[in-house]
């Protein structure tokens, strides 16, 4: 399986350039006719009038970054992917910026789609990785995922 | 009783609950154990949700422990 995952895991915001380079990545495929791509950026949600300003991410790393590799090759087989990118954010990430990269690429649209979305769902569910989110002026919340 | 310690690790809220991210505790043989011996040095445990990961595996039963396993306390995932 091709995949570029040694660690999911990128220090900080996920940088728009980051994201042309995952694309750029399979342009000499040239069986590859679909890129899914999923960009999870955080939101100033409001907490009882308190509006979230950023999200420090923490993660059980080594597990996380085992479970992402027994996940995607399960994907990677039943959607017959042709590539499969995945980049999550540690650390300080402020609302607006980009704290998750999810990119399925395949030979048609529907495969890259549904698989996209089942590795979108099954990362925020399964993988050990932890939101605290931070509020204008003072306090924090752990993130509770919907 | 058995000699030795386990080291654990806590994340996420379990942090905020426990006041540390590592901790080394007298050896117990199973994570039932474990979970009681927990509860008497941290209280607030007991109302916590959480899963155990012996050696990078979230286990749902009661499992041995060895003095090398590598054990987490993961509270609900909230990634992404």
């Amino acid at each position: 399986m091709e995949t570029t995952m040694q660690t999911i895991f990128i220090q900080g915001a996920i940088s728009t350039t980051m994201v042309a380079q995952s694309i750029q990545r399979y342009a000499t495929d040239m069986a590859i006719g679909a890129h899914s791509c999923f960009i999870g950026q955080v939101r100033a949600d409001l907490v009882e009038g308190k509006e979230v300003v950023a999200i420090e991410y923490t993660a059980y790393q080594a597990m996380a970054d085992e479970q992402l590799q027994i996940l995607a090759a399960d994907i990677y087989k039943r959607y017959t992917l042709n590539g499969i990118i995945v980049k999550h954010s540690l650390g300080m990430v402020a609302a607006g910026e980009i704290c998750l990269l999810v990119l399925a690429v395949a030979g048609h649209r529907r495969a890259a789609m549904d698989a996209c979305g089942e590795l979108v769902d099954r990362i925020k569910n399964e993988l050990p990785i932890w939101g605290k989110e931070y509020f204008a002026g003072d306090g924090y919340q752990w993130k509770i995922n919907q | 009783m058995v000699n030795g310690t386990l080291s654990l690790q806590f994340f996420g809220r379990l942090m905020d609950l426990t006041g540390c991210s590592t901790v080394s505790v007298p050896m117990v043989g199973d994570t039932d154990e474990l979970r009681q011996r927990l509860f008497e040095q941290y209280p607030a445990l007991r109302e916590a949700t959480y899963v155990v990961a012996v050696d990078r595996k979230i286990v749902r039963q009661n499992t041995p422990l060895t003095e090398a396993a590598e054990i987490a306390l993961l509270p609900p995932f909230s990634g992404g």
